[in-house]
């Protein structure tokens, strides 16, 4: 098992004239693991795997992908035969049938395996000689991530593979991903679905304004994020509690509500020196620690 | 699998293209002699070829710049960039398909209704001569690949579903008007497709001997369009 | 065995797992011996990271209440050191038991209890963090 990165970027930089669209990204994901990439629209999420797959160039900046660098046409190519990409828009040869699609998607990769294919095309009920334009959104979706699972890649990069699908399908999308993550494959994927993101990833980067504002495991969020509710009987100024670790403080009269990634037993011990007359601990949901890094700026 | 995508998005526009130009070819052998310019002292053959020429050229090169219509920025338009780009082939290689396709398509377009004219000529009993039928075909791949060309070139830096073949088209008017004053016609490519300065009036032939080199001069500047094509594309952020 | 993962407690996922477990074999659900699913059939089924299946697995290994056997899977062998911890762990369980009920009597509710619970935990600094 090695425990190269999988994908890895130094720096990365995209602007278009003054807009900065990504700042010195360092991104970090490693093998065999579920990563969620999440950030608000326009946070640069799309343009991140635009560069990786080399569609664009960065503006500064270098990266790998399982040790080739995406900045080479060469190298890319080699990439993209060990990788599957789900795109955001779904989008296919809207001439084409279901079947020639997949005739026509299959032919590039040797790791395609045609039984997958069947097991899909049958879960997913795509009816072969219907042409892709006059597919329901939900079914182009579909027949994407049949073609990319329907493989044996080292990666697998999508892009809100999600959205266009129901509540059943969603099911069947994370089982596959659980799946995929199990035979060694390793997933990457942006999406706006928080609950997704909590149940299957392992790691959580947060994207924001071109920036890597969060790069940690879930477990560690789950065990070092807390809200810690107050009430003095003399309000302390904010500023004596914000200590490291501490991600925001409020007041309201005789309360006090703080939001710390870490360190909250130092809030408690403060608490106390201030005489805190109620200290509640609260473990703080993704969907709050993601609010809080892209509003909270 | 390219080649065969290739000829799926083109195939209704080739299909179309060479039926209507056989169509004309035929329609003008058979009622040639019906057209207020026949002249009955001159061979009717020749003539038949000269004029359905004319009209073969300007739907030859319609015909090449609507089936050139495509490619990435196309698909970008259409949405199916993304997939394209994820695929595992080189943008060079994408770009030499659509290329290596649109070229045989351009061929047939051009030897087809050469061939299917000549074969209801021999019906008749009387044919023009395949000398002076392989002429106009050089005349027509010679000056024609370099508006081909340009219709690469066009598809390569102009985005939207349908605006690079407006413009394409709009180029080769625009050529063809601006070196069609009386000095600087020799350099044209559509008075080259045409024939006209090669024709003999009396005879309706073309005189001999035919014009290879200006012929390899514009198959020179079309490499070289359809060079920067691939290299446009090749830079291009999608 | 029916595991239950609710992402949205704010515990971790692994640790869920590893307490449902740990609670099967006290209550006799799951007995010396037994197998437990695979990693990749468990991460389907619960629809979880096979890493936290993994993780749940490896830390109940450490603590002795689980076999890792190559090339078969994840069985139950809750050797002596294991079972006295497992009684040592009951005897606290019931203490912690009765101070919950004690609570409830005095009208708390239980999400008050827990956040006192909590805070106590938090609140000791001569305690070392252990990861």
């Amino acid at each position: 098992m090695t425990n190269e990165l999988v994908i890895q970027t130094d720096r990365l930089g995209k602007s278009y004239g003054r807009v900065e669209a990504l700042k010195e990204l360092n991104l970090s994901i490693r093998p065999h693991c579920i990563t969620a990439f999440l950030g608000l629209n326009g946070a640069g999420k799309s343009t991140t795997i635009k560069i990786l797959l080399g569609m664009m160039l960065p503006s500064s900046g270098n990266g790998t992908i399982l040790g080739r660098r995406i900045s080479d046409p060469i190298e890319s190519v080699r990439i993209r035969t060990k990788i599957a990409y789900v795109s955001e828009n779904k989008r296919l040869y809207d001439y084409m049938t279901v079947d020639q699609m997949i005739r026509f998607t299959s032919a590039f990769y040797p790791d395609w395996r045609p039984s997958e294919e069947q097991k899909l095309l049958r879960q997913f009920e795509l009816p072969l000689d219907r042409k892709v334009k006059s597919l329901s959104k939900g079914m182009r979706t579909k027949l994407g991530l049949l073609m990319a699972f329907a493989r044996r890649p080292e990666l697998l990069i999508l892009d809100e593979p999600s959205e266009g699908l129901d509540p059943v399908g969603i099911e069947e999308l994370l089982e596959i991903l659980v799946a995929r993550c199990s035979e060694g494959t390793t997933v990457f994927f942006s999406s706006h679905q928080i609950a997704e993101v909590e149940r299957i990833a392992d790691q959580i980067c947060i994207l924001h304004a071109g920036r890597l504002v969060l790069d940690s495991s879930v477990d560690d969020l789950r065990q070092s994020y807390r809200r810690i509710d107050l009430v003095f009987p003399s309000i302390p100024a904010e500023h004596d509690f914000r200590i490291e670790g501490i991600e925001d403080v409020r007041t309201r009269g005789h309360q006090m509500t703080v939001l710390a990634s870490r360190n909250a037993e130092a809030v408690v011990a403060r608490a106390h020196d201030f005489q805190a007359t109620s200290i509640d601990i609260t473990p703080v949901a993704l969907r709050d620690v993601f609010l809080q890094k892209v509003k909270g700026n | 699998m390219l080649w065969y995508k290739a000829w799926l998005e083109t195939r209704s526009r080739f299909l179309i293209s060479l039926i209507g130009m056989v169509a004309l070819c035929l329609v003008f052998v058979l009622y040639g002699d019906r057209s207020p310019a026949y002249e009955v002292s001159s061979d009717y053959y020749n003539y038949v070829l000269f004029a359905c020429h004319q009209i073969l050229v300007m739907m030859w090169t319609l015909a090449v710049t609507l089936t050139m219509m495509g490619g990435l920025l196309r698909e970008k338009a259409t949405g199916s960039s993304s997939f394209t780009l994820a695929l595992p082939v080189s943008r060079v290689r994408l770009m030499m398909v659509r290329i290596g396709t649109g070229l045989i398509q351009a061929f047939l377009l051009a030897i087809v209704p050469c061939v299917a004219m000549f074969s209801v000529n021999s019906i008749f009993g009387k044919t023009h001569s395949v000398s002076q039928a392989a002429y106009y075909l050089v005349l027509l791949l010679g000056g024609g690949l370099l508006f081909f060309a340009m219709a690469v070139l066009v598809s390569s830096v102009i985005g939207g579903e349908y605006t690079a073949p407006v413009v394409s088209f709009g180029a080769v008017i625009v050529t063809a008007v601006a070196l069609s004053s009386v000095q600087l016609r020799r350099y044209s490519p559509w008075e080259f497709m045409t024939g006209l300065k090669y024709l003999n009036r009396q005879t309706n032939l073309l005189s001999f001997p035919i014009p290879w080199l200006q012929a390899a001069i514009y198959m020179l500047v079309a490499g070289l369009l359809l060079a920067l094509s691939v290299i446009a594309v090749q830079r291009r952020e999608f | 065995m029916f595991f239950k993962i609710t992402p949205t407690s704010g515990q971790s996922l692994y640790l869920q797992l590893m307490q449902q477990i740990r609670h099967a074999v006290e209550n006799g659900a799951l007995r010396d011996g037994d197998q437990l699913p695979g990693i990749r059939t468990l991460a389907q089924e619960l629809v979880v990271s096979p890493n936290t299946i993994a993780k749940a697995y490896s830390e109940l290994e450490h603590e002795g209440l689980l076999e890792l056997r190559q090339g078969s899977g994840a069985f139950i062998s809750v050797n002596r050191r294991a079972r006295s911890l497992s009684n040592h762990i009951q005897a606290a369980s019931r203490s912690v038991t009765d101070l919950v009920e004690q609570l409830r009597e005095r009208n708390f509710h239980d999400e008050e209890i827990r956040r006192m619970f909590e805070a106590a935990l938090l609140h000791q600094p001569e305690t070392v963090r252990k990861r």
